[in-house]
């Protein structure tokens, strides 16, 4: 006998509750972008330019007197902030200005310790160097490959399932952009760095929560030129429980693995693992209560005969 | 001391970052990776056990010896160790014993 995590026969009412569920949304993604425009990602070094020289103390000591320490070096716009534990007396130097960047941990550390005078031991742990139209140039990429992917899926779902209706690509376009902006949501609370890596899983959620969002597109394809007589509405929700199964397996092994690097991974792998743990589940969260009311609140719950018969 | 290595990203010097250290019966080094011209460093930390042959050598001798095994495997060190300070706050550290020897030889 084989084991069966989701009855053959279930019917939950998914498309019934989608007001709730695309009120919730909104508000998250509306979170989303305030927390964008206001907070920000913490960019690695990669995306944001400059330099950053992360020191370690052996007694703490404030931002404060780390800037006046460094004052002599003609730095530009130092930026100072606590890294780590209390008890780590770890500090990140950022600075914009790259001008004689030669030797400049060397030299950070030198005048921090002849500013302390013995009396508070540094040691530079870390020094990155990236320029800032380097930095600049980056981040432009980075966003733009984003919004490509996420433009050129929806295209590509449109003309697929355009049988049916054209408002598939928009409803999996809308999907997709709400599966970014939880995800940002959640790197940006997190405060793990945002750096290539990050991107690049960023990049896979988009793969996958299209990859699920077609799944469930494609099973309302299939029954919309079976059961004509039905309402898009009534479609969709069947769609969405008979694809219930496959959903939550595809979507549980992901995770399980994803659970395993984000706790056994390391700290090189755990942003990234990050990521695509939140974007898994906000992707499939997405195809069901955000692709399909897209689709429902453009073609209006009574259409589906005339869709269902543009298919046929 | 520093150690001059050629890496695809450039030369870098390895050199050691604070006086080695005797811990449960390992020494511990802590080295930095440094470019030439400045612009990166990072600290890693390397724990050698005693069991290994040459293991209580002085650091320079060590360093000599870890030096083409760092060149060769640059890109995976430096990553890591990069990685955990910017994401774990520590010191990343290679643990060298019998089992993983490194440049050491295991007779």
């Amino acid at each position: 006998m084989s084991l069966q995590l989701i009855p053959p026969d279930i019917n939950i009412d998914f498309v019934g509750k989608r007001y709730f569920f695309v009120v919730l949304s909104t508000l998250i993604n509306i979170a989303a972008l305030v927390c964008l425009f206001t907070n920000g990602f913490n960019y690695g070094v990669d995306f944001k330019g400059g330099s950053v020289v992360q020191l370690k103390f052996d007694h703490p000591t404030s931002g404060e007197q780390i800037r006046k320490a460094l004052a002599s070096l003609d730095l530009g716009d130092v930026t100072v902030q606590d890294f780590g534990a209390q008890d780590q007396n770890q500090y990140l130097v950022r600075f914009e200005q790259i001008k004689n960047i030669g030797s400049v941990g060397t030299r950070i550390q030198g005048a921090v310790n002849e500013a302390y005078s013995g009396s508070n031991k540094a040691e530079v742990l870390r020094v990155e160097t990236v320029g800032a139209k380097v930095g600049h140039d980056l981040r432009v990429d980075g966003f733009l490959a984003v919004a490509f992917a996420t433009l050129f899926m929806g295209i590509y779902i449109a003309i697929q399932f355009r049988g049916v209706s054209w408002s598939f690509g928009a409803g999996a376009v809308i999907a997709l952009i709400h599966d970014v902006l939880v995800v940002s949501l959640a790197l940006i609370i997190s405060r793990y760095e945002f750096d290539l890596t990050t991107l690049a899983a960023l990049l896979t959620v988009i793969g996958f929560s299209v990859h699920d969002t077609i799944i469930v597109s494609d099973r309302i394809r299939e029954d919309s030129t079976k059961r004509r007589r039905e309402s898009i509405a009534t479609i969709m929700n069947s769609a969405i429980n008979e694809t219930l199964s496959r959903t939550i397996l595809t979507s549980g092994t992901a995770l399980t693995v994803l659970a395993s690097l984000l706790v056994l991974g390391g700290p090189i792998l755990r942003p990234a693992a990050f990521t695509l743990f939140v974007g898994i589940i906000t992707g499939t969260y997405s195809s069901i209560y955000i692709a399909g009311p897209v689709v429902l609140f453009w073609e209006g719950d009574q259409k589906s005969k005339g869709s269902a018969s543009r298919a046929a | 001391m520093a150690l001059e290595l050629r890496t695809g990203r450039g030369i870098y010097r390895l050199v050691t970052a604070a006086p080695p250290k005797a811990e449960n019966g390992s020494q511990i080094l802590t080295l930095a990776l440094e470019r030439a011209d400045g612009i990166e460093r990072v600290v890693f930390g390397c724990r050698i056990d005693s069991s290994l042959p040459d293991s209580g050598a002085e650091a320079e001798q060590i360093l000599t010896t870890l030096g083409p095994w760092v060149e060769r495997d640059f890109e995976q060190i430096r990553e890591a160790a990069l990685k955990t300070i910017r994401t774990e706050r520590k010191l990343h550290e290679i643990e060298l014993n019998r089992d993983r020897p490194g440049p050491f030889r295991v007779a």
